[in-house]
């Protein structure tokens, strides 16, 4: 009996103590909620004091400038605030790493989550990872150090080798498939049909080889003549955005669940055909969030493109020839801060925030844009 | 489309898979191999006995009596060369000094003349002969004084500029000729303390270099002709071939294992010591960022898992949260400089302090990520059963969801430890200086720091010799990717533990 009294006594609580530990809850989760919501006052803040800096620059000189000029000397008198170049830069070291990223990136992603078995997955997930802790510093000493020094002395081989490794594999396929196809069309009027495939054959792998040889040696005669080019940086920023393209678009691809591969392979279609027309239709979402990811990796890059890009503010000449120097947003912030910070709130120290706040704006819509693709993609995929 | 076409599809569908594969473990080879590598010769390299010099004076390392025996040896070798070179020098000198007081004699002579010209214009009847005699003798010494000067700027060329050029390089080599004053830098006091840079020095020592631009194409080729060349038939000529033979023992090559390059801090402009400094920047970079985003961090997971209920404000938070984690990290650098420093003033210049807490912004968003993940990893059970022993939601979190979820939280922690310790542009304009002397821990609040990335860049693009210190920055890179992958490999093998524990 004397257990039970005690109990209820503990049970029962007075209406202060009730009140104090409401309170006391009220008062913690309010100071959780704070702390909490301390990234969103990071985000306002870094937005605000971007636009505060940059302001007084658009009051001065403008936006017309900036945004359209082809000259970018802010130091000369009187100065020339002309951005184009810079756009321009950080653009074609974005695409160059994109092509380098995405297609390596995409197919990686699909032999870890389709084709790898579970043992060797769990070796080549620590590798991406690593990829992915390497410094960027690291990564710019090495394409300014090993890089940038063995594209100049042997670019032209390093050229034509490469063109080789990846249009070789791409035209063999190529050929089995239009030939293939070719013969498929031709196979109801001729009679021999092998003397048909080895002749449809040989003459499509002739002609790619032909086609890749004379590709190759055009390559092979380029002469580079400086390592710190365009398209160094786009080598080396391909391979600092490929663990986000593959680990994201590995988990897009994982989302698209067994019940879609199971189902495909029971209508008779092969593993490539179910990634290829399943699977990959399935994640597309996915995979374009992890395309944009990359993107946001690679135009905000720093220390690569300022260490081994070449830093030359101008449009390369023709606008795609990715073997010139280039200069970027992110290297020129970098690069002009150190002298410009000993003439604060002078036009030459505002632009700078100005730039800063075009790449803000940039992330911020294509972090919102992925964020939007993934939401929806999960709507869609009932998750 | 035939069967066994579909099948050979799909064979090179997954060797394309492959193949992508297979070219991100090579990049990865290729990117790391030369790092490891010539990282580690910064660590393990053939020292010459200016390596044991540096140690012994610079650092107070190494036996004394040794040094001064094996100081004694290399003397005696290198004495022929000092010797050769004080011979030319003094022959030189002869010939200067013989050319000079030729010339003296010749000017004295053609003033006496010139007197002699004006007085007997003077004289009455004049001797128009005599004079005309005597003017002619004036012109022939113009001639000789002509060719003596001629002689002099060729004695310059061929002996004293070339010799200039050698006396430095072997100066470079060697270090300060004995006799000579000591040099105001401290990277002149010395000469080169490793073998490979030594037989770098060695082939200047022993060709000349120069650029050829005749070809049409505008390429330049490189032309190196043999220094004793321009030497030939002077006392000099056979110090080319002596150097080359006796390098061994003038420079005294040994197998050196210098781990204290992580903790010595460097002198004479990087030349010489470690990198400690920029090491201990680095760490207290990191260790301070962690201060900031880690309780930040966590509490924010907490909230997010725990107490928030999915509404606006949430997916909101979320947003944001996202929106933090894909700003550029430079714009983190500008944003630490416009606010931490020009407007709240943490600091008066750039510090640790300012630094850090750029960081930690940077990685909070990882941070919040990873302990998220942590905390949902954690059975719903564990929760189940401690709200069914009566325990509020607070002591929930404190008591079973937390430590359950510690090492998950941790592998996160480490993760982004890597990530602030190997980032740059945050810290230039908030935190790193090129050179500066290790800190105590209290100037960290007002002090800037050298730090391993920043002073990566920097060796590599700023210094003034950037060839001849390419083991420091090999050195630098590597202890920065050594630093960064044992907390990533660390993380990558908590994780493993942590997946088979849930497994069961």
């Amino acid at each position: 009996m004397s257990m039970n009294g005690n109990t209820n006594k503990s049970l029962v609580m007075s209406d202060a103590a009730s009140v104090r530990l409401r309170l006391g809850n009220w008062i913690g989760q309010g100071v959780l909620f704070l702390i909490t919501s301390l990234s969103t006052f990071a985000v306002f803040f870094i937005f605000y004091f971007i636009i505060k800096d940059a302001i007084p620059f658009f009051k001065t000189e403008g936006f017309k400038e900036l945004f359209t000029g082809t000259h970018w000397y802010p130091s000369a008198h009187p100065a020339e605030f002309g951005a184009l170049p810079l756009f321009a830069g950080t653009a074609l070291v974005t695409v160059g790493a994109i092509l380098v990223a995405v297609p390596l990136g995409i197919s990686a992603a699909v032999c870890l989550s389709d084709l790898l078995p579970f043992k060797i997955r769990q070796v080549v997930k620590p590798m991406i990872e690593i990829l992915a802790a390497i410094p960027s510093v690291a990564y710019g000493f090495f394409a300014l150090v090993v890089f940038a020094p063995m594209l100049q002395e042997k670019g032209g081989t390093l050229l034509s080798t490469g063109a080789w490794l990846i249009l070789g594999p791409i035209f063999a396929l190529l050929v089995v498939v239009a030939g293939d196809l070719l013969l498929d069309r031709l196979r109801t009027r001729i009679k021999n049909t092998k003397l048909a495939a080895i002749t449809v054959f040989s003459v499509l792998g002739s002609a790619a080889f032909f086609l890749i040889y004379r590709v190759a040696g055009q390559l092979a005669g380029i002469e580079i003549s400086s390592g710190t080019n365009a398209f160094n940086v786009s080598i080396i920023l391909g391979i600092m955005a490929l663990p986000t393209v593959v680990s994201v678009s590995e988990d897009a691809l994982q989302a698209a669940g067994r019940e879609l591969r199971e189902g495909s392979y029971a209508l008779g279609a092969t593993r490539a055909e179910t990634i290829l027309k399943t699977i990959i239709p399935a994640s597309v979402s996915g995979i374009l969030a992890a395309v944009i990811l990359g993107v946001m990796r690679a135009v905000g890059e720093t220390m690569v493109v300022w260490m081994a890009s070449g830093n030359a503010a101008r449009i390369p000449e023709p606008w795609y020839n990715v073997l010139q120097p280039v200069r970027t947003l992110t290297a020129t912030i970098a690069g002009d801060m150190g002298e410009a910070d000993h003439v604060t709130g002078s036009s030459r120290f505002h632009v700078l925030f100005a730039l800063a706040l075009c790449l803000l704006a940039f992330s911020f819509l294509m972090n919102l844009a992925s964020e939007t693709i993934v939401k929806r993609s999960r709507k869609k995929l009932g998750k | 489309m035939r069967l066994e076409t579909r099948k050979l599809l799909d064979k090179a569908f997954s060797g394309f898979g492959l193949i992508a594969i297979v070219i991100m473990a090579l990049a990865l080879v290729f990117i790391l191999a030369p790092i490891v590598s010539r990282g580690s010769k910064a660590f393990v390299f053939k020292g010459t006995i200016e390596h044991r010099r540096v140690m012994l004076e610079l650092f107070d390392r190494g036996n004394v009596d040794k040094f001064h025996k094996e100081r004694d040896e290399v003397g005696k070798a290198r004495e022929p060369i000092y010797a050769m070179m004080a011979e030319f020098e003094a022959k030189t000198l002869e010939l200067e000094t013989s050319i000079e007081t030729t010339l003296d004699e010749i000017k004295n002579e053609d003033r006496n003349l010139r007197k002699e010209v004006s007085r007997l214009k003077k004289v009455t009847p004049r001797d128009d002969v005599l004079i005309a005699e005597l003017e002619a003798r004036r012109e022939q010494f113009k001639t000789r004084e002509a060719e003596l000067k001629a002689q002099r700027s060729e004695l310059d060329d061929t002996r004293s500029a070339p010799y200039e050029e050698l006396k430095d390089t072997v100066e470079e080599l060697f270090g300060p000729i004995p006799g000579d004053k000591t040099p105001v830098l401290v990277r002149q006091r010395y000469g080169q303390t490793r073998w490979d840079r030594s037989l770098i020095k060695l082939h200047e020592l022993l060709y000349t270099e120069e650029w050829d631009y005749s070809s049409p194409d505008g390429i330049g080729v490189k032309v190196e002709t043999p220094r004793s060349e321009l030497f030939a038939g002077t006392c000099l000529e056979p110090l080319f071939s002596y150097t080359e033979e006796n390098i061994p023992q003038m420079m005294r090559p040994r197998t050196t294992f210098y781990w204290q390059f992580i903790t010595d801090v460097s002198k004479g402009d990087n030349f010489f010591g470690g990198i400690w400094p920029a090491v201990l920047g680095t760490i207290y970079l990191t260790l301070g960022s962690m201060i900031f985003a880690i309780p930040m961090g966590v509490i924010a997971a907490i909230y997010l898992c725990e107490y928030a209920k999915e509404g606006r404000v949430i997916s909101f938070l979320r947003v944001c949260i996202s929106t933090l984690a894909g700003v550029p990290s430079i714009v983190f650098g500008l944003f630490g400089l416009a606010f931490f420093l020009n407007t709240i003033h943490v600091s008066s210049s750039k510090s640790v302090l300012a630094g850090s807490l750029t960081l930690s912004l940077l990685i909070l968003p990882t941070i919040i990520r990873s302990a998220e993940e942590a905390i949902l990893a954690v059975p719903r059970s564990y929760k189940e059963a401690a709200f069914g022993l009566g325990a509020g939601r607070w002591r929930t979190v404190l008591t079973v969801i937390l430590p359950a979820a510690l090492p998950g939280i941790l592998t996160g922690v480490v993760i982004s430890m890597g990530r602030a310790a190997g980032e740059t542009a945050p810290i230039i304009f908030t935190a790193a200086v090129s050179v500066g002397l290790p800190l105590k821990i209290w100037e960290t609040m007002t002090e800037p720091t050298p730090a391993l990335p920043w002073n990566i860049y920097n060796l590599c693009t700023e210094h003034e010799a950037v060839d001849e210190i390419r083991h420091v920055q090999y050195g630098m890179v590597l202890t920065l990717v050594a630093i960064v992958l044992i907390l990533n490999l660390f993380a990558i093998f908590m994780r493993a533990r942590i997946s088979k524990k849930l497994r069961g």
